[in-house]
């Protein structure tokens, strides 16, 4: 079977011939091809070339178009900054919804507008043409809180939730049809599984959550759906409190972070549901030995059982020594779920 | 008379507006100024940073909180210069090179105010020589620094250095935290003290500067 053909299968609950392996790269990547980050970020030939060699080299079973969380808010008119080997940032202090009033005369802007979402739609096209029908395409967009917390400025955002609920939720509405906007131009492209990253949500209780971002979550998965999309979510950071909610989403892959305990997730989440995850990134497959490595990531797959999926908690830390990662894939390449 | 229990709720609920509002009711009734923050406010904060630890709180709720001591704080500092109180040292608190995160640090710089200290907060991706900068013209006593990505954590061994060979070092402190942060760290790179969180962080700084 093809690498894209296990993926599909798996998510389906079909038997496949070993474990899919999709850790996320990112710096890893640009760092393998000895490209500048700026140029990862910007350039999607560069991102191709990256993800594809990654992949190649380390017999993973996809490509993503991940860079920065910052392509829908530049595209938005937000200040953001670039750095020659660090990710693009947003400039917090100039956050582009510092006024709230600004988010009445905010347009949606176009993905196929010349921006940065434009570059990773031609990023998706040339995947589309190099290896489409051979690996799992994956594109990316920024879930509710991340991308509000990008537009308003993250603390700001944090204190909104008390001081302006009624703004807080036509923002994550502007958000969403955004980001769903985004999506349907990211599956006409060729993304076959649509990466949703929602970072801030590990910041806040479960009380915010479900009261403000699990409905506006729940919109954008469900949108994806209709757009024929399949959803992997991932939130970076602690969300064993928020866990219950996750997996009320109905997304085809829950990819969870190392502070949040896959035997916790399995429990509250139920049988059927992937998970993806969670090898601590730094501690262990960027700090520790191969064995380490094996070690961790078979008890994972434990703790997970079959419903799984070979990955990190986290991007690959861009400075993971290959024989690491290496045995993150073996594990993969030579286990079956 | 006020009662002084409500600026304490006040606090812990993130309700700035009564905070400001008990306070100022508290000034005009002549009670000491000194007395609100610490009495008052300092264990409302001890208590938010409980309710973290405890997950009874999180990040947006320990913002609200801060903020409302912080207010309160704007009412009580002019009244303490006014009457020749000094603050009880000046830190100089930045994320360092590299990192750009910060909820952490604005937190560790409220918690600080609230401690008595004067702050200068320099933001984020702070080089070594704007911390060098800061101890030279601001004569910081204290400088603290924040890193939350493992890429970033020697940038302030990096500091460090910088601030031996400006030939400084000897005249402050240097406190440092942030998720990847531990003990074992803070003692190979030679910094004077860490703290896994806010709270701590302050009665860190109170004894680097001999008050605790
Ligand atoms: C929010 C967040 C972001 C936001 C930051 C927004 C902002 N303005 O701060 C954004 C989206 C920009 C971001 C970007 C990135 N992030 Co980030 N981020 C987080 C996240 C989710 C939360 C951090 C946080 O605010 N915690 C809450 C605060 C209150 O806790 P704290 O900072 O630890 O502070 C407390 C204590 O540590 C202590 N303290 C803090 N400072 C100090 C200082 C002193 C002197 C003392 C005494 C105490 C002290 O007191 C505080 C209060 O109790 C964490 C995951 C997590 N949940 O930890 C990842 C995380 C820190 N990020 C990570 C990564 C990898 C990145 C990126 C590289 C990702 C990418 N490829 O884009 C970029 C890097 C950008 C850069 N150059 O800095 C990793 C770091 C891994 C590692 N160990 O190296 C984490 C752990 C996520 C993960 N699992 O991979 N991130």
């Amino acid at each position: 079977m093809t690498r894209r053909e296990r993926v599909l299968a798996h998510l389906a609950g079909q038997p496949v011939d070993r474990l899919p392996l999709m850790p996320i790269t990112m710096m890893f990547a640009g760092s393998l091809i000895g490209a500048r980050y700026r140029d990862y970020c910007t350039d999607y030939r560069v991102l191709v070339e990256g993800q594809i060699r990654t992949a190649e080299a380390f017999g993973f079973d996809y490509v993503n178009t991940m860079s920065d969380p910052a392509r829908e808010a530049a595209d938005c008119g937000a200040a953001v900054e670039y750095f020659d080997h660090q990710p693009v940032a947003l400039v917090e202090g100039q956050s582009l919804l510092a006024d709230k009033a600004r988010l009445l005369s905010l347009k949606v802007p176009d993905p196929r507008g010349g921006g940065r979402m434009h570059n990773a739609l031609k990023a998706l096209e040339l995947y589309q043409q190099r290896v489409g029908k051979e690996m799992i395409i994956e594109g990316w967009v920024e879930g509710p809180i991340a991308e509000a917390a990008d537009l308003r400025g993250i603390n700001t955002l944090m204190m909104d939730f008390y001081d302006d609920p009624a703004f807080v939720r036509d923002l994550f509405a502007f958000v969403i049809e955004m980001e769903l906007r985004f999506a349907r131009e990211q599956i006409k492209a060729g993304a076959d599984i649509i990466g949703v990253g929602d970072a801030a949500a590990s910041l806040v209780g479960p009380g915010i959550y479900n009261e403000f971002v699990w409905p506006y979550e729940k919109q954008l998965v469900d949108g994806i759906h209709a757009l024929g999309g399949r959803v992997r979510l991932h939130i970076c950071g602690n969300t064993r409190q928020i866990l219950e909610g996750m997996s009320r989403l109905g997304c085809d892959i829950i990819d969870l972070d190392s502070l949040a305990p896959l035997t916790e997730a399995r429990q509250k989440m139920g049988p059927d549901p992937v998970l993806l995850g969670n090898l601590n990134p730094v501690t262990i497959l960027r700090n520790g030995n191969p064995d380490d490595v094996t070690r961790a990531i078979a008890e994972c797959h434990r703790q997970a059982g079959p419903r799984f999926i070979v990955g990190a908690g986290c991007e690959v830390p861009r400075d993971t020594p290959h024989e690491n990662l290496r045995a993150l894939c073996a594990y993969a390449h030579s286990h079956r779920p | 008379m006020p009662d002084l229990k409500q600026l304490y709720d006040a606090v812990v609920s993130g309700d700035a507006k009564t905070a400001q509002l008990i306070t100022k009711e508290a000034l005009a009734a002549g009670i000491d100024p000194l007395k609100l923050v610490n009495e008052h406010m300092v264990p409302a904060m001890d208590e938010v940073g409980r309710r973290f630890e405890a997950n009874e709180y999180f990040v947006p709720e320990l913002l609200i909180s801060a903020r409302a001591m912080k207010g309160a704080l704007e009412l009580i500092r002019p009244l303490l210069i006014a009457r020749g109180d000094k603050p009880v040292g000046r830190v100089a608190i930045g994320t360092v090179k590299g990192d750009l995160h910060d909820i952490g640090k604005n937190l560790v710089a409220s918690l600080l105010e609230g401690g008595g200290f004067e702050v200068l907060d320099l933001g984020v991706n702070v080089s070594p020589e704007k911390f060098i900068e800061a101890v030279n013209a601001k004569q910081a006593d204290i400088v603290a620094m924040s890193a939350l990505l493992t890429t970033t954590m020697p940038a302030m061994k990096t500091t460090i250095d910088a601030l031996t060979q400006a030939g400084v070092r000897g005249k402050v402190k240097v406190l440092i935290g942030g998720a990847p942060i531990t003990q074992k760290y803070a003692d190979e790179i030679g910094a004077d003290g860490y703290s896994e969180n806010a709270v701590g962080a302050v009665a860190l700084a109170k004894k680097a500067v001999g008050v605790a």
